[in-house]
């Protein structure tokens, strides 16, 4: 039984025309659990929004979507989202942070404290529980983002483009600790991404999406073992891999 | 040399102009430039001051204009945050009320007074009524604005997280919105001056407009210019208390403000 189950789902958006934007065209994915999955395309393919779906965020036009045999209906504690603008609450200190999910689901004070102190020191944060979000690099924030999603223990974890926003090395210094924190947490992982090569690098599976209307051009297995260091970036597989993803959406591309 | 903190320098570049004010100010009046009926001398002000306060009146002045700007203030806050979060969180709850804040809104204050004398007496009912008036509206729209520009996506997280939609305007949409309603508050503290001073001049037998008013009909110019201080020390020290309360827990609103992104 797969953890996320998606069958021809499409998402239209309404626009002032009258004719509604399709961001999505009968998309169909199978998500296992403790499954790293990748998803790459343009911007504008759709890919976020399939995203929002899983999340509950945004509620999709056809199909059905199904999160351990159930439907999902509306946001859950159970698909927790860090997207790219980090969007931290910025009158909390990182420790409030990450109590957020936590509290408003109710746990008691000491609950809370062992989730807040056990993801603080998964993503590496400790000493940082006082600061304000506006106290943090870009590196530091989208690690307390993380936290605060994995706070509340979710089956899935759903990520945004969330290095976009920031600089090479740090990306690439996350991208090594989410794979940590994926290995310790067994957590579910979908990842949206227009980095090829992030995609190729942190996942089981990558999805490659067509332009909009967002379709699948193909689902590759990477097949490169674990830990990934960073020397694999250079290997003559993972080149293949990213070559093979580049042609799949440029390829077909030029051709439409 | 280079002193740390006060340093002479530091000092006369902040009071240097105004103490050469008020000793030009002096000696004018003391060679008898100007009559002192029109602008009395910094010394007889000061005295003034003293003869008032030993007498206990000033104090009584300043109690009663405090008051009734504070009962006002304070009902002003209460009503505009609440219409403000009411109008923003219920559609119908902003097509019934828009409209007839709408239409009240430029009615001027000041203009009310009769009014409300007639409705709420010559005594303190009309004067908090005239400063809930005057108040109400910047930190109803400043409630309004700060509500409507939180981030959507900030509220679209907390709902991820789990919050329920009561938890979601409790713990995500007024945090978020505190800065704006809070310079809605501040700035209604120096409205509220304004007003209650308007209508201490119209109708009253005491506070601070009253003192002013009741000087130039008595020819106490002296007097007068101590009503004068007396509002502006108080003007201050609000504005001060303010921004102190608005440091202590909006700290995290001015380093957001100085990094950028959140």
């Amino acid at each position: 039984m797969p953890l996320i189950r998606a069958r021809g789902i499409s998402k239209k958006y309404p626009n002032g025309s009258g004719n509604p934007t399709l961001a999505l065209e009968d998309f169909s994915l199978d998500v296992g659990k403790n499954e790293f999955v990748s998803i790459v395309g343009p911007s504008g393919c759709g890919k976020t929004t399939f995203l929002m779906l899983v999340a509950g965020l945004e509620r999709f036009t056809d199909g059905e979507l199904l999160l351990e045999d159930k439907p999902v209906k509306g946001p859950d504690p159970a698909h927790a989202i860090v997207f790219q603008e980090y969007l931290l609450f910025p009158w909390r200190t990182v420790w409030q942070n990450v109590e957020f999910g936590p509290e408003v689901r109710g746990l008691s004070k000491s609950e809370r404290t062992q989730l807040v102190e056990k993801y603080l020191k998964l993503v590496g944060l400790e000493g940082f529980e006082k600061r304000f979000p506006s106290e943090l690099s870009g590196g530091m924030k989208q690690k307390a983002a993380i936290a605060r999603a994995l706070a509340n223990e979710p089956k899935v974890l759903l990520m945004d483009e969330p290095f976009a926003s920031l600089d090479a090395l740090t990306r690439e210094l996350l991208q090594r600790e989410l794979l940590r924190i994926w290995q310790q947490t067994e957590a579910t992982v979908l990842f949206v991404t227009h980095s090829i090569s992030e995609a190729v690098y942190l996942a089981d599976r990558v999805v490659i999406l067509s332009p909009r209307p967002g379709k699948i051009r193909g689902i590759l297995k990477i097949d490169l073992p674990r830990p990934r260091g960073s020397s694999i970036l250079t290997s003559t597989e993972f080149i293949r891999y990213e070559r093979e993803i580049r042609d799949l959406v440029w390829n077909e591309g030029q051709r439409n | 040399m280079k002193g740390k903190g006060i340093s002479l320098g530091s000092v006369s570049k902040r009071w240097g102009s105004p103490i050469l004010l008020i000793l030009a100010w002096e000696i004018i009046g003391r060679f008898g430039l100007v009559d002192p009926y029109f602008l009395p001398q910094p010394t007889a002000i000061v005295r003034a001051m003293i003869r008032m306060a030993q007498s206990g009146e000033l104090l009584k002045h300043m109690e009663a204009s405090i008051i009734r700007a504070l009962s006002g203030y304070i009902l002003a806050a209460i009503l505009g945050i609440a219409f403000g979060i009411a109008i923003c969180w219920s559609r119908i709850v902003d097509t019934v009320l828009d409209p007839i804040f709408e239409l009240l809104r430029p009615i001027s204050t000041l203009g009310l007074v009769p009014l409300m004398i007639m409705w709420f007496g010559i005594g303190n009912g009309s004067k908090i009524a005239i400063v809930l008036k005057a108040c109400f509206f910047p930190i109803l729209l400043n409630t309004i604005a700060g509500i409507r520009g939180v981030n959507s996506k900030l509220i679209q997280a907390g709902r991820s997280l789990g919050a329920s939609e009561f938890q979601i305007w409790t713990k995500v949409i007024i945090p978020a919105a505190m800065p704006v309603i809070f310079t809605g508050m501040r700035i209604s503290t120096a409205i509220s001056m304004l007003a209650i001073v308007g209508v201490e001049m119209f109708s009253a037998d005491s506070g601070l407009g009253f003192v002013i008013i009741d000087s130039q009909r008595v020819f106490a110019t002296d007097k007068m210019f101590v009503g004068i201080l007396t509002l502006s020390i108080i003007g201050f020290s609000m504005d001060y208390v303010a921004r102190s309360i608005g440091k202590r827990f909006l700290a995290w609103h001015i380093s957001t403000l100085t990094s950028g992104q959140i």
